[in-house]
């Protein structure tokens, strides 16, 4: 016992069980050593933490048990068929920032700073901070500048994922008011290969600025399909049947302050919309 | 796709088929269904989408896992008896394993997980092609397998009829609706089997014409989702009143051709003194009957004279031919009454 405890002070343990060349966990900022730590070193074991756990997935698990009574997805028939408008986030309190993650590229070493708190009268949230377009003097990084909010993949019981389904619906509804930037609106649907988990539908959102409010209506068919960042030759229409989450990033290369306030996030359906797809599909060998 | 390389796909669909029809060798019949397989991948990957590309692969995977498993048993069997004739597959562990094999390759609960995410990423015509034709060449191979032990093909039919109904339930999507109630209707085929395969022949024939009449209802409407159905009748009126009679064929429910294999079913279990089999399996198609009430009612019983759900879409002419259409709607719905003449067809 006391030689197994030695050797965990001197971390031979973790130097053995580890294998840096396999993980893939984590970031890893250009310029910086690779952590030799393992990823189990980082976790909190706690028991009350476990009981706690297991209530909410239990619960959540019963909930979904019995949802599936009421009708598909725990909405009764009536509200599939004749649903045309959903709202989908609305922010109403500090409570809703939870399932929310900000981003900016302080994590690669930029200067940017982003913040997200909850608006005036608990009715809107604020997206602000500072855009700045230094790269970081790493050696490795050439472009910087952006920051992102994003929704965090819903969970069902015991942390499956749980995806949105749009399919009753054809447009985003978006009530925004934000300083005249121009925002891209990402769409993250699920995939099924490692190799398009960076895969992500892209529309851009451009604000009017000043104090009025705008509703941003968007069709679906108008989002292409990119890959990190870079727009795709294969461009196809976006499925809305397992939708992961939705993102609004800002990297418009002009340095200085910037917000956005959103009042709702919602989905409609346009039945003067009938557009499939508004752009092209690339084909490769065109038919003889 | 290229015609001459759509005209080529589907002579090989049939070409494979057609050689599991006619081989008595374990070896050329599971060619033929290789030949299937690898026939039908180019065509759920007509469109470049992630979706049908993920469809594409599950069904690869599923497919050859069960094809492997397939060969594994004939060639074990041959090992064993020394034959390969697909009629002499006499040792159980080998009869079993075919069995198995040929559950996945069709979708036969417990091995029917690929079913319903495989047809959501295809289109209607690739599905309607999944669903009936795919089916030909390993339930040929079902049809000749003659198991000692019926536990197997009982189990395999219960849990399916089960699975079917109660996956279904929570489903909005049609393609998915359609995969589970392709899988509680196997269910049915293959729990008569053992007791009577003409029975099995029969069901399987009844269900491919309502699947195609249903299938090609849903693609003349273009409708993929339950609440397209809902408008669907500004768009064809005469398949609001033919739907829901398909539909509730489908369900098993008399006046209508869907009805007679379940009646013969059930009096051939009786028969055989499997009353309680034969009840679990009435009350589980009740689960399957639910969800086609319910398109039912989303398509014809919510039509409104007034105030429709969204604006009404334009009535444009069909492009397909309706010919199929038409005949099989007219086969689903009004056979039954021709009951005596299709025992005596298939009772041979």
């Amino acid at each position: 016992m006391q030689l197994i405890a030695k050797l965990i002070k001197m971390n031979l343990i973790a130097k053995l069980t580890f294998n840096q060349a396999l993980t893939q966990m984590g970031y890893r900022r250009p310029g910086q050593p690779r952590e030799d730590k393992p990823p189990w070193w980082r976790v909190k074991f706690d028991f009350s933490k476990g009981l706690k756990g297991m209530k909410r997935h239990f619960t959540l698990l019963k909930e979904e048990f019995f949802a599936q009574f009421v009708g598909p997805m725990g909405k009764p028939i009536i509200e599939h068929m004749l649903e045309q408008n959903q709202v989908l986030w609305e922010f109403r309190g500090p409570h809703s920032l939870q399932e929310w993650t900000i981003s900016c590229d302080r994590e690669i070493g930029g200067k940017s700073e982003v913040y997200l708190k909850v608006g005036r009268n608990n009715e809107t949230c604020l997206l602000y901070g500072t855009l700045c377009s230094d790269p970081p003097k790493d050696g490795e990084t050439r472009y910087s500048g952006y920051c992102t909010m994003r929704a965090k993949q819903p969970l069902a019981s015991f942390d499956r994922k749980r995806y949105h389904d749009w399919s009753s619906f054809n447009t985003l509804h978006l009530r925004i008011r934000g300083d005249g930037r121009p925002w891209m609106i990402n769409v993250i649907a699920e995939t099924y290969y490692t190799h398009q988990k960076d895969d992500m539908y892209s529309y851009f959102l451009y604000t009017r600025g000043g104090p009025y409010w705008q509703d941003v209506k968007i069709p679906f068919s108008k989002f292409f399909l990119a890959h990190r960042g870079r727009v795709q030759d294969d461009q196809h229409e976006l499925w809305l049947d397992k939708i992961n989450a939705i993102g609004f990033t800002l990297g418009d290369k002009a340095d200085g302050p910037f917000q956005l306030e959103i009042d709702f996030i919602g989905v409609c359906k346009d039945y003067a919309h009938t557009e499939d797809f508004a752009y092209e599909k690339y084909k490769r060998n065109p038919e003889v | 796709m290229a015609p001459f390389v759509y005209s080529t796909l589907i002579i090989s669909l049939g070409l494979g088929t057609a050689m599991t029809f006619a081989s008595t060798h374990w070896y050329l019949a599971w060619m033929g269904i290789e030949i299937n397989t690898l026939a039908i991948i180019p065509l759920m990957t007509q469109n470049h989408n992630p979706r049908a590309i993920e469809a594409t692969t599950k069904y690869f995977f599923a497919q050859a896992t069960a094809s492997a498993t397939l060969l594994f048993a004939a060639v074990s069997n041959a090992f064993l008896t020394g034959g390969w004739d697909i009629l002499q597959i006499n040792h159980p562990l080998t009869s079993t394993l075919t069995t198995l094999a040929l559950a996945m390759k069709i979708g036969l609960a417990p091995l029917h997980s690929w079913m319903p995410e495989v047809m959501q990423g295809l289109s209607l015509l690739t599905g309607l092609i999944l669903s009936t034709w795919q089916k030909l060449a390993p339930f040929c191979l079902i049809y000749q397998i003659q198991p000692d032990n019926p536990n197997v093909f009982i189990t395999l039919g219960l849990l399916s009829v089960i699975v079917g109904g109660w996956g279904g339930f929570n489903q909005v999507q049609l393609r998915k609706i359609l995969a589970y109630s392709s899988i509680a209707h196997l269910g049915w085929m293959i729990l008569i089997l053992p007791f009577s395969p003409p029975l099995t022949l029969l069901t399987l024939f009844t269900y491919l014409m309502m699947t195609f009449s249903l299938f090609s209802s849903f693609m003349l409407v273009r409708t993929t989702h339950i609440n397209s159905l809902s408008i669907s009748w500004a768009k064809i009126p005469t398949l609001t009143a033919s739907v829901p009679l398909i539909l509730l064929s489908l369900g098993g429910l008399p006046p209508l051709t869907g009805f007679l294999p379940k009646w013969l079913i059930l009096q051939e279990l009786t028969k055989q003194d499997l009353a309680p089999i034969a009840t679990l399996a009435a009350l589980s198609s009740l689960f399957s009957l639910y969800f086609y009430l319910r398109l039912s009612y989303t398509m014809t019983l919510t039509m409104p004279p007034n105030n429709p759900a969204g604006t009404l879409p334009w009535r444009l002419n069909p492009q397909h031919n309706t010919l199929p259409l038409a005949l099989t709607t007219t086969t689903t719905i009004f056979l039954l009454p021709a009951t005596p003449t299709i025992l005596a067809l298939f009772t041979f």
